[in-house]
């Protein structure tokens, strides 16, 4: 492996692995391979189990590393303890010091490292004010609400100015009116601030509303990294289009190609369309990823659409769901936005024409 | 639809019987609370009689107690329990919190239950066979210290009796603190130090009240390693009480009674504090 003396790169992580000692022993990550860029909103997104949190985890010191090494800013800290690690993380669950104040709480950081108590409690307050909680410092945590506690413990790990924020799903205590406050109070914190953060979530909207990047894992192992429209325009497997967001999907043959597109026969013998993509031959057998919002109800007077029957509607408030019925056991998610007085669309029964952009379409070789 | 129809038909919903509805059990726990206080009540009414007689009262007075403050005997046996308690409850407060910690937090340490059990086993052990067993022991090595004696036997059988509220506590702490303060760069003594001894403070504190009565109340153990002049007030009471009950015994009980309600109401709130 290189070594890595570029400043741009705030974490690297080459084929980082982690096994949990037992009978038998457990498997949380697989192995990782990474580079985080210094300044970056960086987001680890998967479902639980899926071994984010066991790399966060890794990356802090919580745990040994089994194989692999991780490099901080160009210094190798894979076997460094966590007190020595430039590094600090916003728990889950806080875990502020219940028995100090929210002042020693966030000057504690600082205190370790040897700034005298004056000078750390001053920058603790400032720390405070930063997340609007300055007149806050002489309170107990247990007198705070989740929201402030929440904000305390950000406070506490950025008093330090660590290199780099780890934040384990920080938000995930919290209502969805706070959580979503909080969301863009972490952009701006990390704006202001210009730390690299790693944010490990299982909530997509989090994930794409925040990021820079996102690496999607799943069974101890990294799925796809990119930027959020790359994960959800260009999904790089199933996993990925099936976790961020409503996919549809069919398994498809390559039935023929002209000029612009190529033709693909699903089961029923439905013709779906997408724009020519280099290496896919008549015969190939693929996958077809086709978002629900891309589909779009028109009238029986345009060409080459997709005809079905409604066989469900969820109303979810802004949109609508339907499920169309394309043939006896083939069906297709569409959503649509809704009307100005929330009517339907179309109705339970009824016979719709759909029509499909074939830029909408992602394949991926089966 | 039809789910829901044949759940509705199969929930049994089990009719709930308070025990307070069985016949007689009113005045059947009324029994047992007399049973169990009612001698004691009768112990502390007649330290405030004025006659010299247990049994038939007079009218108030606290007479005996000034006279069993007054009485060097009972001095020197309250000092020798004083002495004996605070030291075999430091000792035994510092052993169980280190086995605690060490139980409770190493990584290294591989069946930690039977580490557990075997710190409480003295417990189960009938205290007649640890009493002659240490007496046999002292004896053999020579040990004779005094009081030196009895508080090494009395630390032995207070340590689990003070382990038991550390490792509680220590069991229902965030290990997650731990973690976060060494995240904030806190060194293994420094996270001792600040985080998890303040913490722990609650149980240590709880477990050293309940060391302490124990080892204030002790009688057999002590009775067996006890070498001529280090009685202590246990001692000293069986010893009179051989000779007739007096009112002034009473007012030794009573305070010994008063004493250990107080350590162990404190034990009880300081260990249930957060």
């Amino acid at each position: 492996m290189s070594e890595d003396l570029d400043l741009s790169v705030a974490i690297t992580a080459n084929n980082l692995r982690k096994v949990y000692p037992g009978n038998p022993p457990v498997v949380a990550l697989k192995s990782a391979s990474l580079k985080i860029a210094d300044n970056e909103f960086f987001t680890l997104l998967g479902p639980s189990g899926c071994g984010k949190t066991t790399l966060l985890r890794l990356i802090a010191g919580f745990e040994d590393i089994t194989d692999g090494e991780l490099i901080l800013y160009g210094n190798n800290i894979s076997n460094l303890p966590p007190e020595i690690r430039p590094v600090n993380t916003v728990f889950q669950h806080y875990s502020l010091f219940p028995h100090m104040s929210i002042l020693e709480n966030v000057a504690f950081g600082l205190r370790r490292l040897g700034t005298a108590k004056l000078q750390a409690e001053q920058i603790a307050q400032e720390m405070l004010e930063l997340v609007h909680l300055g007149d806050y410092g002489s309170r107990m945590p247990n007198q705070l609400s989740g929201g402030q506690q929440q904000r305390v413990a950000l406070a506490r790990a950025l008093a330090p100015q660590p290199k780099v924020l780890l934040l384990d799903e920080p938000l995930s205590a919290l209502d969805l009116k706070l959580r979503q406050a909080m969301r863009s109070e972490l952009k701006r914190l990390q704006r202001e601030t210009g730390i690299t953060f790693v944010f490990v979530t299982h909530d997509q909207e989090e994930a794409l509303s925040m990021s820079d990047r996102i690496a999607v894992m799943s069974s101890g192992e990294i799925q796809q990294i990119g930027t959020p429209d790359e994960i959800y325009e260009r999904p790089a497997n199933r996993f990925v289009a099936d976790f961020i967001g409503d996919a549809n999907f069919y398994d498809a043959v390559v039935n023929t190609t002209s000029e612009n597109n190529i033709n693909y026969e699903i089961h029923g013998g439905q013709i779906l369309q997408s724009p020519i993509i280099e290496g896919i031959t008549v015969g190939d057998k693929v996958t077809l990823i086709l978002r629900p919002e891309k589909i779009a109800f028109v009238d029986n007077k345009v060409k080459n659409t997709l005809l079905g029957k409604v066989s469900e509607i969820a109303y979810l408030g802004n949109t609508t769901d339907y499920v169309i019925s394309l043939s006896d056991d083939l069906t297709m998610k569409v959503r649509a936005e809704n009307h100005f007085d929330g009517e339907p669309i179309a109705n339970i029964g009824e016979s719709v024409n759909l029509a499909i952009d074939p830029k909408a379409m992602r394949v991926l070789s089966a | 639809m039809s789910n829901i129809n044949t759940l509705d038909k199969d929930i049994k919903v089990p009719k709930h019987r308070d025990i307070r509805s069985l016949p007689g059990f009113s005045w059947f726990s009324l029994g047992f609370f007399i049973y169990l206080y009612l001698p004691l009540f009768i112990l502390v009414i007649f330290s405030f009689n004025s006659s010299i007689s247990a049994t038939v009262w007079e009218s108030f007075s606290v007479a005996w107690y000034f006279k069993a403050f007054a009485n060097d005997d009972i001095q020197r046996a309250a000092k020798n329990s004083m002495i004996i308690a605070v030291f075999a409850t430091l000792f035994a407060t510092i052993f169980a919190t280190m086995a605690a910690l060490a139980i409770g937090r190493s990584k290294k340490i591989k069946y930690k239950s039977v580490f557990t059990g075997v710190i409480i086993l003295p417990l189960m052990i009938p205290e007649i066979v640890t009493a002659v067993a240490t007496l046999t022991f002292f004896s053999a090595i020579g040990l004779s210290l005094g009081l030196g004696n009895i508080i090494i036997a009395h630390t032995v059988f207070c340590i689990p009796f003070a382990y038991m509220p550390i490792r509680a506590r220590l069991q229902g702490m965030d290990e997650g603190l731990e973690v976060a303060a060494q995240d904030l760069y806190a060194n293994k003594s420094d996270t001792l130090r600040l985080i998890t001894l303040p913490l722990l403070a609650p149980g240590i504190f709880s477990g050293a009240m309940l060391a302490f009565i124990i080892s204030i109340d002790d009688f057999i153990i002590t009775l067996m390693v006890a070498e001529a002049g280090a009685n202590t007030l246990p001692i000293y009471i069986y010893g009179i009480v051989r000779k007739g009950i007096t009112p002034e015994i009473n007012a030794v009980s009573t305070i010994l009674l008063i004493i250990s309600i107080i350590f162990v109401t404190l034990s009880y709130w300081i260990g249930k504090k957060r």
